[in-house]
C-alpha cells in the first residue's frame, strides 16, 4: 500500500534506516544528503529526518530518510516507523557481530510486517576498518541473498558505496512503484488503500473506490 | 408448578416475539420489536425524513452563506457575478452532473453504512446522542464562541475560493453538501467517519489533480484549504466522539505520566543538558508547543504544533552536543518532553490526527515524521517498564508507588508537583536558576551594605576631618604662640661687622683714551 504517489511523474518514497546506536546510520545519511562527515559545518539542525531529491531516467524521485531511535528499548516500536515505507536500509558495523545479529531480527520483522512490498538493503558499514572485520562478507552476502535483500558495504568515513547504495534502492522501489501501478492499471484491485495516484478523467466518473470497502465490512 | 411457570413464560414471550406491527411475522427485539420487513420500511421512512431535513437545512446554509457573501462584497461584487454568470454557466454543467453523482453516491453509501450499524447495534446509538444535544445545549457560550470561530474561517475559506473563480465555487459546494451529509451521520463509528472524510479528500484531491493538470502544488495549495474549513466545522462532533474510548485512554494516559513524574533525564539518557539556559529555553518552548497542540482544530495546526515542538527539542541537542540530533537523540528528547509537559488530552488528539487529516502530509511529509515520532513517545510511556530506564524491578516498583524518589547528584525528584516534601533540592532548571539568582541578589545585598558603610564612615571622616585639621592647628598654635617681637629698626649695615674688612668702594674711573 501507498506507494509513492505519482502524480505527475514524481515519486515519493519513504525510506527507514534500521541499525544499532553507533553503526553509523547518522553518519551515513549525512554523507548522502549533505556530503559531510564529523564535520562542524553540517548546516541542518537534524539528521534524523532528511529529504533528498533525485532525477532517475528522467523521473523525478523525492526520497523521505527517516532515522529510527536504535537504542534496544525502542525496539518494539520500530513498526510505527516503518509502516507504509517503501524501503528500508539496515545498517550495521562490519566490526561488531551484535550489531548484524539485530539486522536478522529487524528483517524478520520487516518481512513479517510488510510482505514482500518493501526493498531492503542490508549495508555493512565502516569497511575502512577493515583490519577489525568481525562479519565475514560471504555470510552476510548470503544471508542477505536468502531473505531477497541486497547488500551493498559502505564507509560515511571513505564516502565509498553511498551513493551507489541509494540511487540502487531508488531503483528497485521505482519497479516495484511501477508494477504496482500496472496491477492497478489492470482495474482489477480499486481498494480504498490506493489513496492518491488514480488519475481520474474528470468527465467519466470513477468507480466508487470507498463503497465496496465498507458494505462488505 | 415448573411446568405452569414455564407455560405463562411461553405465552408472555410468544406475544413478544411477533412484531408489533401485527403482521403475524416474528419480531426482533434489535429492530424494536418489529419484524424484518415491517423495519425495513419504518426505517426507510424515517431515514427518508431525515434525509429531507438535511437537505433542507443545506438549502438554508447555503441561502445564508450566499447572503453573507453577497452582503460582504456588496454591489462591485453582485455586477461582476451578474456579467460573469454566463461564462460560468457552461463551466458549471459540465461540473454538475458530476457533483449531483458525488453527492448521491455519498448519500446511497451512507445509506447503506448506518444500515448495517443500525441492524447490529440500534438502542445503544441513541442514547450518547441525547446527551451530545443536551451538553450542546447547556454551553451556550462554548457554542456561541465555537461558531464566532467557525464563521471566521467560512469567510477565510470563501475569501480564497473567490481568487480560484469557477472551480472555487464547485469546491465551495461539494464542501457544503459534505458537512451536511456529515452532520447526519453523529452516529456512526469513529472509523466510518474518518472513512468518510479520507474519502472526500481522495475524491476532492483527484478532481483538483485533473482540473491543475497535475501541478501538485496548487493542489496542496486548496486541499490545505479544504482541510481546514470542513474540519474546523466538524470538529466538534469527531473530535473524541463517545462512540470511542478516546476519553477513557486519555485519563489513563494523563494518569500514567503523573504517576512517572520521578523519570529524570539521566535515566532516559537524553543529551540535552538543561543547565545550559539556551537549552533550557527552548525545552521550555517545546514544551508549550506540545501543550498548545489540543487548542487547534484542524489537523494541519495540530501537526504544526508538534513540528515546532520538534524543531525546540533539535535546537536543545544540537546546542548541548554541538552536531546535528540523530533518532537516538530525538526519540528520548521528546519523551522526556512530552512526560514534562502531560499534554492534553493526547490520545484524542493522535487519533484525531490519524483520522482526520490529509493523508498525503502524514505519509512522507516532515510533519508525518515528527508525528510518527510523538506516537511512538506516546507508546513508549504507556509500556515503559524498569528495564526501559535501565531500573531493577524493585526500584521501579519503589518509585511508582511513590515510598522513594531516585536521588541523582544529591537531588531530589525534578517535579516541582512532587515537592510534597520541603526540604527538596530541586534540580528543576527553572528553580535551579532562580536559587543561583537569589544568591546572587543575597551577595549583592551585603556588598551594597558594605559599600553603604564604605561611604558612611568617608561621610564621617569628611565631617571629622575639618575639625580634626582644627583641632590640630589649634594645638600647634598653642604650642607655639605667634609671638610678635619688637622690631628694631636699624641700617641695614648696622650689625653688620665686617663692613671694615670690605675693600672701599668702587669708583667710577674716567679713562681718556
Amino acid at each position: 500500500m501507498a506507494a509513492g504517489g505519482t502524480g505527475g511523474k514524481t515519486y515519493s518514497f519513504k525510506v527507514v534506516l534500521l541499525g544499532e546506536g553507533c553503526v553509523g546510520k547518522t553518519s551515513l545519511v549525512l554523507r548522502y544528503c549533505e556530503n559531510k562527515f564529523n564535520d562542524k559545518h553540517i548546516t541542518t539542525l537534524q539528521a534524523s529526518f532528511l529529504t533528498k531529491k533525485l532525477n532517475i531516467t528522467g523521473k523525478r524521485v523525492n526520497l523521505a530518510i527517516w532515522d529510527t531511535a536504535g537504542q534496544e528499548r525502542f525496539h518494539a516500536l520500530g513498526p510505527i516507523y516503518y509502516r507504509d515505507s517503501n524501503g528500508a536500509i539496515l545498517v550495521y558495523d562490519i566490526t561488531d557481530e551484535d550489531s548484524f545479529q539485530k539486522v536478522k531480527n529487524w528483517v524478520k520483522e520487516l518481512r513479517k510486517m510488510l510482505g514482500n512490498e518493501i526493498c531492503l538493503c542490508i549495508v555493512g558499514n565502516k569497511i575502512d576498518l577493515d583490519k577489525d572485520r568481525h562479519v565475514s562478507v560471504e555470510e552476510a552476502e548470503s544471508y542477505a541473498e536468502s531473505v531477497g535483500a541486497k547488500h551493498y558495504h559502505t564507509s560515511a568515513k571513505l564516502n565509498k558505496g553511498i551513493e551507489e547504495l541509494f540511487l540502487d534502492l531508488c531503483k528497485r522501489m521505482m519497479e516495484t512503484a511501477q508494477a504496482d501501478e500496472r496491477l492497478k492499471g489492470n482495474g482489477a484491485s480499486q481498494s480504498a488503500s490506493s489513496r492518491r495516484g488514480v488519475q481520474i478523467v474528470d468527465d467519466e466518473p470513477q468507480a466508487t473506490p470507498a463503497g465496496g470497502c465498507c458494505s462488505s465490512g | 408448578m415448573s411446568q405452569r411457570t414455564e407455560r405463562r413464560g411461553i405465552h408472555v414471550d410468544q406475544s413478544d416475539l411477533l412484531c408489533k406491527k401485527g403482521c403475524g411475522y416474528y419480531g426482533n427485539a434489535a429492530w424494536q420489536g418489529l419484524c424484518s420487513k415491517c423495519w425495513r420500511e419504518e426505517y426507510q421512512r424515517v431515514r427518508q425524513k431525515q434525509i429531507q431535513d438535511d437537505w433542507a437545512l443545506a438549502e438554508k446554509l447555503q441561502r445564508e452563506e450566499e447572503a453573507a457573501y453577497a452582503s460582504s462584497h456588496g454591489a462591485q461584487t453582485q455586477s461582476h457575478t451578474q456579467s460573469t454568470a454566463p461564462q460560468t454557466h457552461p463551466g458549471h454543467t459540465s461540473l454538475g452532473p458530476f457533483s449531483k453523482f458525488e453527492e448521491k453516491k455519498t448519500n446511497e453509501k451512507t445509506r447503506k453504512v448506518t444500515t448495517v450499524k443500525k441492524f447490529f447495534s440500534p438502542s445503544s446509538r441513541t442514547a450518547p446522542k441525547k446527551e451530545t444535544q443536551e451538553v450542546r445545549t447547556t454551553s451556550p457560550s462554548l457554542s456561541r464562541h465555537a461558531s464566532f470561530e467557525t464563521d471566521q474561517v467560512s469567510k477565510d475559506f470563501v475569501d480564497f475560493l473567490k481568487n480560484l473563480q469557477k472551480p472555487g465555487r464547485e469546491i465551495h459546494k461539494q464542501c457544503r453538501a459534505f458537512i451536511v451529509n456529515m452532520s447526519g451521520k453523529k452516529d456512526l463509528g469513529a472509523d466510518e467517519l474518518s472513512e468518510c472524510v479520507q474519502d472526500f479528500y481522495q475524491s476532492m484531491a483527484d478532481r483538483l489533480m485533473s482540473h491543475y493538470k497535475g501541478s501538485s502544488e496548487s493542489v496542496e495549495q486548496v486541499m490545505d484549504q479544504v482541510e481546514k474549513y470542513i474540519m474546523t466545522r466538524l470538529y466538534k462532533s469527531v473530535f473524541c466522539p463517545e462512540t470511542t474510548d478516546d476519553e477513557k485512554k486519555d485519563l489513563a494516559t494523563q494518569k500514567r505520566i503523573r504517576a512517572l513524574h520521578w523519570v529524570t533525564i539521566q535515566m532516559l539518557c537524553v543529551s540535552m543538558d538543561e543547565e545550559i539556559p539556551e537549552v533550557s529555553e527552548n525545552v521550555v518552548k517545546a514544551i508549550t508547543d506540545i501543550i498548545e497542540m489540543d487548542s487547534k482544530r484542524v489537523p494541519r495546526d495540530k501537526l504544526g504544533c508538534i513540528t515546532r515542538c520538534s524543531k525546540h527539542i533539535f535546537s536543545a541537542i544540537r546546542i548541548t552536543k554541538n552536531e546535528p540530533a540523530s533518532a537516538d537523540d530525538f526519540l528520548p528528547a521528546l519523551i522526556y518532553i512530552v512526560l514534562k509537559a502531560n499534554p492534553p488530552r493526547l490520545q484524542s488528539n493522535i487519533q484525531y490526527i490519524t483520522r482526520f487529516c490529509n493523508p498525503s502530509r502524514l505519509m512522507t511529509g516532515e510533519d508525518g515524521y515528527y508525528f510518527t515520532n510523538l506516537c511512538c513517545a506516546a507508546a513508549f510511556i504507556e509500556k515503559l517498564d524498569a528495564q526501559s530506564l535501565n531500573l531493577s524491578p524493585e526500584e521501579f516498583e519503589r518509585y511508582m508507588s511513590g515510598q522513594a524518589s531516585p536521588r541523582i547528584n544529591s537531588s531530589d525528584a525534578d517535579w516541582p508537583g512532587a515537592g510534597q516534601t520541603p526540604d527538596v533540592v530541586a534540580t528543576n532548571p527553572v528553580l535551579a536558576q532562580l536559587n543561583h539568582n537569589l544568591e546572587l541578589l543575597s551577595s549583592l545585598n551585603s556588598r551594597q551594605e558594605t559599600v553603604m558603610e564604605a561611604a558612611q564612615s568617608l561621610q564621617a571622616d569628611l565631617l571629622s576631618w575639618p575639625q580634626a585639621v582644627k583641632r590640630e592647628v589649634q594645638e600647634i598654635l598653642e604650642k607655639y604662640p605667634l609671638q610678635i617681637l619688637p622690631r628694631t629698626v636699624s641700617a641695614i649695615d648696622a650689625n653688620n661687622m665686617d663692613n671694615e674688612n670690605l675693600p672701599p668702594p668702587l669708583t667710577p674711573q674716567v679713562f681718556a683714551g
